[in-house]
């Protein structure tokens, strides 16, 4: 018997999102998959196309049309809301990413923390929402619309600094929490923002990651906030957390969110066992070394690791390096076709 | 659907057609910011890019024709963006420098052709390369002149520098050919201002590998 696909790629990625039977592993993106090729082929550079509706949309589409992955996500950086809030960017050029400048912190404490009343009307905003928008109307229900907001670990990082924002942490974790706790509120904003315009899935970035912090740091300032998340937006929900997090993945995997993006630090097989079951995985392709140095045969290897473990979507670590080459990410899809074919067909 | 109106060749068409990206260049300072890449299937080079902006072929052609000129490479006939070696070969390593100096250079740009020398960056000598012809083989002696406190070592890490850089085959002490054994001149003087200091040269790739990288310790936060 041959081997046919009989789902659509978003009823693919909703499916692996809720735990239900796919034809096959979706290929999802929860980050991004832009490169500076493809940004060339539709017209679409950065940092116009973190800027400017239309050029998110059309960048991101590239995903699905010409990676053959099963989402679509045009939220490319980490830095639209920061930038909303009035943190000084660092726009860069085509081939790097836009950045906060850390050093001019907009806050001090959870008291300066106010949402301005436009925030949704901001530029860098609506460049995410209009986007999806579009997308939506382009693409109905074929294909997945990933949106993605920054959780307040993220946020704070961007409006204290990194440095003061884990200093609090160990000088004043009250007054860490109350941060926190304000922060929230435009992760929960952006959300439903995102989610009203179409997005059928959100990401949720909060990057307390395995460099920073430990395993216990999440569990006591981020496990029952991201639960909380759960329940103020009503889509499935992606947690990021770059780095090697196998000791919070089984507090991860108690927040009710719908998949964890793992980072190709952690074994595949090793993360599955972490999460019991508890979480849907998505990962884990590593990005400087795979993607970015080796070749279609070193991704194939690792695409293949994955599905054996039994990781629920296949996709990059975290967003990709701009100058990625094309033949590498569409040996991913290829991959997971191929592996499919040889346990179906 | 689509959102474009892009009718170019697609990307699986460009891998299938061109092959591999051996060399991606993803900003050309000389034309609007394009990204530019070097395929090759068998031991045919294409330079390609998906941008259609206009003129863009006539750059794709003068990057091409540099591959000639700094690389001594031959272009294929009837084709404005395809060159391959004479000698069949493929010297990948070579190539990505190639391709860097081809797309960064002005496209009027032409290399000094008589001697074979340059200053070394590391002391005050200068290093000379000799092209000879022995028992079929294309040999490049290297060689400096100057005062320096020890010159022999600093021989022998320039030696090794074309080695790396050129994958080339060390014939003695002094003396470096390519694994096709052929002539490539033109290569040993692209690849002589990378060879006299290997730690610079690694330290730029490895910047340039990190630009536009997301990791943890560029997690979007400008250290600037």
């Amino acid at each position: 018997m041959v081997y046919k696909e009989t789902m659509t790629s978003k009823q693919r990625v909703m499916n692996a999102l809720s735990r239900k039977p796919v034809d096959r592993t979706p290929i999802a993106n929860p980050t991004n998959v832009a490169t500076v090729e493809l940004m060339d082929m539709v017209d679409a550079p950065f940092p116009q196309a973190c800027q400017d509706p239309e050029l998110a949309a059309r960048l991101a589409a590239t995903g699905y049309t010409e990676l053959g992955f099963d989402s679509i996500t045009p939220y490319f950086s980490i830095i639209q809301e920061s930038s909303a809030l009035g943190c000084e960017m660092q726009w860069e050029e085509k081939d790097n990413w836009p950045t906060v400048r850390m050093y001019n912190q907009i806050w001090k404490s959870a008291d300066d923390v106010k949402v301005p009343t436009d925030f949704l009307e901001h530029r860098d905003v609506k460049a995410i929402t209009e986007s999806i928008r579009i997308l939506k109307q382009e693409y109905g229900d074929e294909v997945a619309i990933i949106g993605k907001t920054m959780g307040p670990w993220t946020l704070a990082y961007h409006v204290f600094g990194v440095e003061q924002f884990l200093l609090g942490t160990v000088d004043n974790p009250e007054e860490t929490m109350k941060a926190m706790d304000k922060l929230k509120e435009i992760s929960i904003l952006f959300g439903e923002a995102q989610i009203e315009a179409g997005a059928d899935a959100l990401t949720f970035p909060d990057h307390a990651t395995g460099d920073l912090v430990s395993g216990e740091y999440y569990k006591r300032f981020l496990q029952d906030l991201h639960s909380e998340m759960v329940d103020e937006l009503p889509v499935p929900l992606i947690l990021h957390i770059c780095g090697r997090t196998i000791d919070r993945m089984p507090y991860i995997a108690q927040t009710g969110m719908a998949s964890f993006h793992f980072d190709s630090k952690n074994d595949p097989q090793e993360a599955m066992d972490a999460v019991d079951d508890g979480i849907g995985l998505v990962g884990n392709i590593n990005n400087p070394e795979t993607l970015y140095a080796r070749g279609p045969d070193e991704v194939r290897q690792e695409v293949y690791k994955c599905l054996e473990a039994g990781v629920q979507m296949i996709a990059p670590e975290c967003a990709i390096p701009l100058a990625t080459k094309i033949e590498n990410l569409i040996e991913i899809p290829r991959a997971v076709k191929d592996w499919t074919a040889e346990r179906k067909g | 659907m689509s959102l474009t109106a892009y009718s170019g060749l697609r990307p699986a068409n460009v891998i299938s057609k061109y092959g591999r990206c051996l060399e991606l260049v993803p900003v050309d300072k000389n034309f609007h910011d394009i990204s530019v890449g070097l395929y090759l299937k068998g031991n045919i080079c294409t330079v390609w890019t998906f941008s259609t902006l206009d003129g863009v072929e006539s750059r794709v052609e003068k990057i091409r024709n540099q591959l000639v000129v700094l690389g001594g490479m031959s272009p294929v006939k009837g084709t404005i963006n395809q060159a391959q070696f004479d000698c069949g070969e493929v010297h990948i390593r070579p190539l990505r420098f190639l391709m860097s100096q081809a797309v960064g250079k002005s496209a009027d740009y032409a290399p000094a052709t008589e001697l074979m020398s340059i200053k070394d960056t590391k002391s005050d000598l200068t290093i000379h390369v000799t092209p000879s012809n022995r028992d079929g083989a294309r040999v490049y002696s290297i060689s400096v002149s100057g005062e320096a406190k020890n010159p022999s070592m600093r021989l022998r890490m320039i030696v090794a520098g074309f080695s790396k850089y050129g994958d080339m085959d060390k014939l003695g002490d002094n003396e470096v050919a390519f694994a096709c054994r052929g002539s490539h001149d033109e290569l040993m003087r692209l690849l002589m201002p990378y060879s006299r200091n290997i730690s610079s040269v690694e330290t730029m790739m490895a910047a340039e590998d990190m630009r536009g990288q997301m990791n943890t310790s560029t997690l979007g936060f400008s250290q600037t």
